[in-house]
């Protein structure tokens, strides 16, 4: 495991070391549409903390509701263009891999210089041709897509936080476009009844939507081959609908794998009665470097009732949705289907806060600004490394992931079920025979005086046990040290040993054991008044 | 002063006793528990002395006892309360051991018959008790201070060793009760010398955290050696008082025992170290994530309701005070701080209690675990300082884990917890602790009290006039 160190340089000291420190350049982003930003004021200011000085590109948080200003407050300087923030950086933070630049009209990979780092989403599977263009360059390059998603990766894990958001504005999305109230009702008016959702492919989106759907009152009910999520279905309030069927679809990396015929045969039926009842589907299946799977056909929409929403967050990936058009939003046949690919850019906001912590993470476990370098004996470093100082390094070797383990809160109490075995009937009789023949033996044999004593020594010992059990436990250091003081009530036996004989043994005894008694009597009491003054409300 | 006067005044002196005790039950009558028993005592003492001769001597003894008994109590620090309390209950075992001795050499009564073999047999057995309390508590107090190791000692092969003096001291019994002359005294001295060795290799093989149930059970056996000296000397006050003793130690160590899970049997006879090792670890998979003061202070700003867990660790870096100011802050901003005490947090029973009473906490927001567990789930943040085990969701949710079933502080329900502590060690169980690595975790390293004062800085910074927002 790695602990993050903390690494507490004062900002101040950035300052002074100002040739040393290593510059984060933070661009405005120039996809059509897109509004987040790498960096927020606040993930600006955590830079710092690192070591970093933070350049930020005019207007580019703009779309995120971040002014100039509001950097400039937490420390950055802005500048006016971007070809002289890449030109200034030495680590590149971005949101969309590179493309034509319009206002410079020059690619943005080729703004990349041999001794810069760029870190952005890359997608190196589905843009064979930008890895090459960016590997010609001869600088390094992390994609955000490449973390590995093991345990360890997880604060680093910009697939997850941003389909944490794209889930959530799945749902609202649905909601602003469907006719009808999520929540059900009986009012003066009339009965609204609430809107049924179904949720396909329970991941972390698949997630956020059942939580996003269930709290605006909506009955949920979600579907996905791995059988690992059903009590995280259950414990958002959902219901997990279940083939009957004996094949689980855990796949590596917390994603699902290809199921087989039989299975995807059931599946489909399962969806196409479904189709028929539910008023929204929202599907988030998706399988690594594959085509999303398809999973609700064309009939299927046919079956919806007029009026019905579909939500596609895999539109970008080929749609899971048959009818879906990637970016946009159709009617068809009076379902709408929404096939929006920029859903967490809607949430520019909270996306680019979220996405922003994701890169301070890795720019922390990079080394931070005064080791900052690339560790390729970092299993996390190095899958998210795709082109190292111009070599392409992508895929990484296979790692071994093991299948997510249910976390504590989610595992079943099993430890209550480890009750002791019951004991054998003649240990449980052991005791009291024991204590019988004890008694006998006693009875039989012991002269009169001790059984007065025994008699007395038994019942305070079970009057002892009642007294004490009353006790607060918030007092039993009080208490020990009370009954440390009167257990010197041995005093008296030493008392009554002195005689007036000061050089015989006896006196001599009882004199240092009145002494060690007189000890215990007063500091026991003492020390308890002074512990008992403390206590007050 | 007659016989009977002087019974009299033992049983209102074994009454004020039990009302005395009966008094700690609640906070509010513990004071005047106290002073019960200090009457109690002043009544048993004035009839003793009335019966007793050679005023002379007493009164060197009992002065020298008074002055070295003050000047302890008003000097020890709370956080040693748990040495202080081994060392009373040592005096308690040596002194009965000397009243055994010289109640061998002259007994108080002319017997007969039976009953002398009846009057040895409580001599060896007082003095076997006395002596094995003494030895004991010395160790306890050695390993408190850090004079020998507090890991658990095991000597090899001590299982035999131990049963193998228990059988010494068995048979020299024999010569004691039956011989004449020189050798049951010899009998006597030799026993109490391997009684001595016994008790110390039995507390030297305890450790750590299991020292609260060692100090409460030898707190135990002082009553016990009370009551044994009773039984030798015929007096029922002695008696009594001794079975209160003992109860009282033994309730406790059984609390101890059972915010453990643990048997009693399992506790004495062997280290944890030993189970821990033995079970394989459960390896724990994922990142902890680590914090600084700063967040932690905008979380209790935006936190409503604030529990703080306090362990051992809070104790070591004697952090009480720094936390009670930030308590009283906080309190101040109208937030919910209460605190969560498990029942094994410290070195003794309700030794957090006492450090906090120090620090001036309120007693009513000092709540233990079972009345506060059915709260976190709806608790905004809980601090917990330097505790570990005590903490641990495997308890409750790994069933092979060493501590699988030891009631804990489920401080994984809140939504968030901050964990101060020095690094990543296990703690004393020697078990992982998952909850560092759970999401909702934050890691503030460091020493408890540095991190305490920090928080503690910032948090009366920000709480003053805006001068300090303009400086910041």
């Amino acid at each position: 495991m790695t602990i993050a160190a903390p690494q507490e340089t004062p900002v101040t000291a950035v300052a002074d070391a100002a040739p040393a420190a290593l510059k984060v350049g933070i661009p405005k982003e120039i996809f059509a549409g897109e509004r987040r930003v790498a960096a927020t004021p606040e993930t600006a200011k955590k830079l710092q903390k690192l070591g970093f000085e933070v350049l930020v590109e005019t207007q580019a948080g703009a779309g995120a509701s971040f002014t100039d200003s509001a950097y400039e407050a937490a420390g950055c300087a802005i500048v006016a263009d971007a070809a002289s923030l890449w030109e200034a950086a030495d680590v590149v933070l971005k949101v969309r891999s590179p493309q034509h630049h319009p206002t410079l009209d020059r690619h943005e990979a080729t703004l990349l210089r041999p001794d810069q780092t760029l870190v952005s989403f890359i997608w190196p599977a589905q843009n064979p041709e930008l890895l090459e263009q960016l590997a010609g360059q001869g600088g390094t390059v992390l994609a955000m897509d490449s973390v590995p998603r093991i345990s360890r990766a997880q604060k680093l894990d910009a697939l997850s936080s941003m389909a944490n958001i794209g889930g959530y504005r799945a749902v609202i999305e649905a909601a602003s476009r469907f006719g009808r109230c999520f929540t059900g009702q009986i009012t003066a008016a009339g009965k609204m009844p609430p809107a049924k959702v179904m949720v396909i492919g329970v991941g972390v989106a698949g997630l956020a939507a059942i939580g996003a759907a269930k709290s605006l009152g909506a009955i949920v009910k979600a579907f996905d081959t791995r059988l690992v999520v059903k009590e995280q279905v259950q414990s958002l309030g959902a219901e997990f609908l279940e083939l009957h069927f004996e094949e689980d679809g855990s796949g590596e990396g917390g994603y699902a794998k290809v199921m087989s015929p039989a299975f995807i045969a059931a599946e489909m039926a399962l969806f196409a009665q479904q189709a028929k009842d539910v008023d929204i589907i929202i599907t988030t299946a998706l399988i690594p470097g594959k085509k999303a799977p398809l999973l609700i056909t064309q009939e299927m929409v046919e079956s919806m009732k007029p009026g019905s929403v579909v939500v596609d967050l895999a539109a970008e990936q080929g749609g899971n949705c048959e009818v879906t058009q990637p970016g946009e939003v159709i009617d068809y046949n009076g379902v709408t289907i929404i096939g929006l690919t920029d859903l967490p850019s809607r949430m520019a906001s909270q996306a680019s806060q979220l996405y922003g912590n994701n890169l301070v993470h890795l720019l922390s476990d990079l080394g931070g600004a005064e080791k900052f370098g690339i560790d390729m004996e970092d299993q996390v470093i190095r899958a998210t490394t795709v082109i190292h100082n111009g070599q392409v390094t992508w895929p990484p070797p296979k790692i071994e992931a093991p299948a997510p383990a249910p976390s504590p809160s989610s595992a079943a109490p099993i430890a209550e079920a480890t009750a002791p075995a019951p004991k054998p009937w003649y240990s449980q009789l052991l005791w009291p025979v024991l204590i019988g023949l004890a008694c006998v033996a006693i009875g039989l044999w012991a002269p009169a005086s001790f059984m007065t004593h025994l008699t007395v020594f038994v019942l305070a010992s079970f009057l002892g046990w009642k007294v004490i059990w009353d006790v607060s436990p918030s007092l039993h250091t009080p208490l020990m040290s009370v009954t440390n003081a009167i257990s010197g009530i041995i005093i008296i036996g030493g008392m009554l040993q002195i005689s007036g004989n000061i050089a015989s043994p006896m006196t001599i005894l009882g004199a240092i054991a009145l002494f060690l008694g007189t000890v215990n009597i007063a500091g026991g009491f003492m020390v308890s008044q002074r512990m008992l003054n403390m206590f007050h409300k | 002063m007659t016989n009977n006067l002087v019974t009299t005044a033992y049983i209102v002196a074994s009454a004020l006793f039990i009302l005395s005790l009966a008094g700690l039950s609640q906070p509010e009558t513990a004071k005047r528990g106290n002073l019960l028993g200090i009457l109690g005592m002043a009544i048993a003492f004035a009839a003793t002395a009335a019966i007793s001769q050679g005023y002379p001597v007493q009164i060197g003894s009992i002065g020298l006892g008074v002055l070295i008994g003050v000047l302890a109590a008003s000097r020890v620090a709370m956080t040693d309360m748990p040495e202080m309390v081994a060392l009373l209950n040592s005096f308690v075992g040596l002194a009965a051991v000397l009243v055994g001795f010289a109640e061998y050499l002259q007994p108080s009564a002319a017997l007969s018959g039976g009953d002398v073999i009846v009057h040895r047999v409580e001599i060896y057995i007082g003095v076997f008790i006395g002596i094995v309390t003494f030895t004991g508590s010395m160790i306890a107090v050695a390993k408190l201070r850090g004079w020998v190791p507090s890991r658990a000692v095991l000597l090899p092969a001590r299982h035999v060793l131990t049963l193998g003096m228990l059988g010494a001291i068995a048979a020299l019994g024999f010569p004691f009760l039956t011989a004449t002359g020189d050798v049951p005294m010899i009998a006597l001295g030799a026993m109490t010398a391997i009684a001595g060795i016994f008790g110390i290799v039995i507390v030297m093989a305890i450790g750590g955290a299991d020292m609260a149930v060692v100090i409460s059970l030898l707190n135990s056996y002082s009553g016990l050696a009370s009551a044994a000296a009773g039984f030798m000397l015929n007096n029922d006050l002695l008696i009594i008082t001794g079975a209160l003793v003992g109860s009282s130690g033994a309730i406790l160590s059984y609390i101890m025992c059972k915010g453990m899970n643990r048997s009693f049997i399992n506790v004495v006879l062997g280290g944890f170290g030993e189970t821990a090792s033995g079970a394989a670890k459960t390896a724990i998979e994922g990142s902890a994530t680590s914090t600084n003061t700063g967040e932690v202070i905008d979380l209790l700003d935006s936190a409503q309701s604030v529990v703080i867990v306090p362990g051992y660790g809070m104790a070591v870096a004697q952090a009480q005070h720094a936390v009670a100011e930030i308590t009283r802050l906080l309190r101040s901003q109208g937030k919910q701080v209460r605190f969560g005490i498990h029942p094994v947090a410290g070195r003794m029973p309700g030794h957090m209690n006492v450090l906090l009473a120090e620090a001036n906490v309120p007693y009513d927001i000092v709540l233990e675990m079972d009345e506060i567990n059915d709260d976190l789930p709806s608790t905004d943040l809980v601090l917990v300082i330097g505790a570990n085990d005590t903490v641990n969701p495997s308890a409750k949710y790994d069933p092979g884990s060493p501590i699988a079933g030891m009631p804990v502080m489920e401080v994984w329900e809140a939504s968030t917890v901050v964990v101060l502590k020095r690094g990543m060690s296990s703690g004393y169980a020697g078990v992982e602790n998952p909850l560092f690595f759970n999401e909702n975790t934050l890691m503030l390293f460091g020493d408890a009290k540095t991190n305490v004062n920090g928080i503690l800085a910032q948090l009366s910074t920000t709480n003053a006039p805006a001068t300090a927002l303009a400086a910041a």
